[in-house]
């Protein structure tokens, strides 16, 4: 599991890509990669595309990004997603919470 | 017989050092121990206790070697080895060359104390 | 530094050699190094020393006369037990057999002839550290054991506790089955079983994200939301939004619970199904062919109230039926090269169980046959509810609080609902529980929500909203009555729905008489009560069930008026007879 950062070019948008499974064990790097960032994010994106797994605990991880975020206000959006992904977040109904691609 | 020297210089001296005042107490306690040790092989030998001898001259090589007499040490050796295979008549002629070999020893040490 | 202050300390070391030149040369070289040593001959004299003198660190001729060193190392490691106490064999010895004899005997390295000063004193300050590292790790090791075993004793305490609280309710009703671990509650998994009192069964199988203390607390008020609101007759829809609201309340943002509510009505037939955030569910009509529950909400105590969502999907089912439900631990169960059981497997697992079996098995054995392991996870909660005749339920114990206290004897009320309250409000559980004040109904619970539950329901259904019970009747029609249901309450206008209830107590026992008026237009109920079918009107089984209750019932007005008496008695042998 690794986690990476990166910033779109205007510096709005907060890129946060995650490795291998997502779960418990990231707990700690997945909140230093959102909490530490300065002001200027209006937006976040979590890229999916080299995540394996996903488990209840990275689903409230989510959570807490989107409360972070500024909850119902807040822009989250979930990219590149596997289907094993998907269907975690789509059992969970997460579509309702965040925008998923 | 074998060409190593009768006395390590280099490890005695280095002894002297350790033991400073006490180096004394142990020469004299080398040369009563082997003494000892020479008269265990002897009897063992009479007694063709190929075991016995063989333990002796293991712990007698021991002493040999710390004590810096390297030439012993290794006739010793060859004894320990001679009692392990019970070459009885090897044993012996190794034991008449350890006597001698200790006695050279013995007058070096002497000597060593002396100065 | 600790390092520093270990080299630096004086040791007590035992030497142990025959050869007394070389036993002065030793203890000469380590007592130069600062450390207090006791010195021996054989390997008698060294096992008492050990005795004795207690050393931290051993050095051991391997042979010497009476025992030799290796005998002498067993005795001194079997005498120093847990603690380490490095033995470090002193030897002349090159042949590797000799050697590895050594180690077996419980040496921990050699030290060889000639001595050197250096090598000894580099030796024995690793052996210390050793030592010291060792004794660090074993009394951490007592300190985490002594940890874990009070976190288990609280654990059993905590967990007595939350039994009394999240007991299991009716989970042993004879059609219920079910897997979960004794200490399910601490890996975040729920499952509880509540009679209503209408007769139905209300469930309730979730799994909270995270472990441990903070899942159980979550369960909590989970389960008393869950029992309590039950009992008193609330419907799904009350309690899901009270526990939802609660959680998100009391919970971290990132803590929730995946959840499913079954909710089953034998009388009537009816099942309700809210599914959030837990794998897809099946229903199994008659063994034969399959429907899936998926999910379709948002997990519990995700979001605020605004945003919850309690619609309910709805099935008509009969005898034969079987809901399963089972936490992510199912799919989730892994197998030897790492892959997962999934939903795919476990819905073949369901489709083909043969008739003549149960489905849970079916499900756990082909788990079991999958991850090729003996015993189940921890977090693996699985449960079956059958379809029974209402009789193979009905002596489920209601936990209602019974209160030795006399109560209201003679009383009445009368209560309206009016408007948009209609839509939103179940006015069920206060009705019941005025009644329920009553200590001689407070047996007759279920009898009492029944008949108040049938009125509401024929006033409501019929009456002011107009719709035809024959929908009912098909699966079609079914789902469409309910989605009708809805869209009717949404424009309600100001119809209303009147309750008057009368109480009074005699002699040998008491009569509830309930009076319930719709603003609706009512029917013919001439020819109700001829019992031909109706085509506005009560649900055939909804009739008799009111007909089989109460002492009697008659039509009012244009049929928009109900009056039901029910008689009760003192004795509660005679509770059985006392219908009409």
């Amino acid at each position: 599991m690794a986690i990476h950062t990166r910033r779109s070019e205007d510096g709005r948008t907060l890129i946060i890509s995650i490795d291998g499974r997502f779960d418990f064990s990231s707990h700690q790097s997945f909140r230093d990669a959102y909490e530490h960032d300065d002001q200027d994010v209006s937006d976040y994106v979590i890229d999916m595309s080299e995540t394996t797994y996903l488990d209840s605990s990275a689903l409230g991880m989510l959570l807490l990004l989107r409360d972070y975020a500024g909850g119902d206000a807040g822009r989250v959006r979930i990219e590149n997603c596997n289907s094993d992904v998907r269907r975690i977040l789509s059992i969970s109904n997460f579509e309702q919470l965040f925008s998923i691609k | 017989m074998n060409d190593k020297p009768h006395l390590d210089d280099d490890a005695l001296a280095e002894l002297q050092e350790v033991m400073e005042g006490e180096f004394d107490v142990l020469i004299r306690t080398y040369l009563s121990d082997s003494s000892e040790r020479l008269n265990a092989l002897r009897s063992a030998l009479s007694d063709r206790d190929a075991d016995a001898f063989t333990r002796s001259a293991h712990s007698f090589k021991g002493s040999c070697i710390n004590i810096g007499a390297p030439r012993l040490g290794a006739l010793c050796a060859d004894a320990e080895l001679a009692g392990k295979e019970e070459r009885i008549d090897d044993a012996r002629h190794v034991l008449d060359d350890m006597q001698s070999e200790f006695a050279i020893v013995r007058e070096l040490l002497e000597h060593t104390l002396m100065r | 530094m600790d390092e520093v202050q270990t080299d630096a300390q004086a040791l007590r070391i035992l030497i142990a050699d025959d050869s007394e030149s070389d036993r002065l040369i030793l203890s000469t070289m380590v007592r130069r190094q600062g450390h207090d040593v006791m010195t021996a001959a054989d390997g008698i004299e060294a096992v008492e020393g050990f005795r004795r003198f207690q050393p931290q660190i051993v050095l051991l001729d391997v042979m010497m006369p009476r025992m030799d060193g290796m005998d002498a190392a067993r005795h001194i490691k079997a005498l120093a037990g847990e603690s380490l106490v490095p033995v470090i064999f002193l030897t002349s010895l090159s042949d590797a057999d000799a050697l590895a004899r050594c180690l077996e005997a419980g040496g921990d390295d050699f030290l060889s002839k000639p001595y050197n000063r250096i090598i000894i004193e580099a030796k024995i300050n690793a052996f210390n550290r050793m030592r010291v590292m060792h004794r660090t790790l074993s009394q951490q090791r007592d300190v985490i054991r002594a940890h874990n075993q009070r976190l288990v004793n609280e654990q059993n305490i905590a967990k007595r506790v939350f039994d009394n609280v999240a007991h299991t309710g009716c989970l042993d009703a004879p059609n219920i089955r079910y897997h979960a671990s004794p200490m399910s509650v601490f890996n975040g998994d729920i499952l509880y079983a509540c009679p209503r009192p209408s007769g139905g069964m209300n469930i309730l199988i979730g799994d909270f994200t995270g472990h441990g203390l903070p899942a159980a607390i979550g369960a909590m008020p989970v389960a008393e939301i869950f029992y309590g609101m039950t009992s008193k007759g609330f419907l799904s829809g009350d309690i899901l939004r009270e526990i939802n609201q609660k959680l998100w309340r009391i919970m971290p943002k990132d803590m929730f619970c995946c959840a499913a509510f079954i909710e089953l009505d034998f009388h009537l037939g009816n099942l309700s199904i809210w599914n959030g955030g837990l794998p897809c569910g099946f229903l199994l009509r008659r063994g034969a062919t399959v429907e899936r529950l998926t999910s379709a909400h948002l997990p519990l105590g995700v979001v605020a109230a605004e945003r919850f969502s309690v619609d309910v999907a709805r099935y008509k089912v009969e005898e034969g039926d079987t809901v399963l439900f089972a936490t992510d631990g199912v799919p989730e169960a892994m197998n030897a090269e790492g892959e997962m059981f999934g939903e795919t497997r476990l819905e073949a697992a369901v489709a083909g169980t043969p008739d003549d079996q149960s489905v849970l098995d079916a499900v756990l054995r082909a788990v079991a046959r999958f991850t090729g392991a003996e015993e189940y996870s921890d977090d693996l909660t699985l449960l079956t509810v059958d379809v029974v005749p209402p009789a193979d339920v009905e002596e489920l114990p209601l936990r209602v609080t019974q209160s030795a206290l006399s109560g209201p004897a003679t009383w009445s009320c009368e209560y309206e609902v009016t408007g948009e309250t209609l839509a939103q409000f179940n006015p069920l559980p206060l009705l019941l529980h005025i009644c329920m004040e009553v200590p001689g109904l407070r047996r007759r619970g279920g009898e009492v929500y029944t008949v108040l539950a049938e009125l509401y329901t024929n006033a409501l259904e019929h009456g002011v909203l107009g719709l035809p019970s024959v929908w009912k009747n098909s699966p079609e029609g079914f789902g469409q009555y309910y989605a009708e249901r809805e869209r009717r309450l949404r424009t309600v206008g100001d119809h209303a729905v009147l309750f008057r209830l009368e109480h009074k107590t005699g002699r040998k026992g008491g009569e509830l008489r309930v009076v319930c008026r719709d603003s609706g237009v009512g029917f013919n109920y001439t020819e109700q009560t001829q019992r031909t079918v109706p085509e506005a009107g009560y649900a055939g089984r909804g009739l008799a069930l009111l007909r089989q209750l109460c002492d009697s019932l008659t039509h009012h007005g244009t049929g928009n008026e109900v009056e039901a008496v029910y008689r009760w008695t003192f004795d509660p042998d005679e509770s059985e007879q006392h219908t009409g």
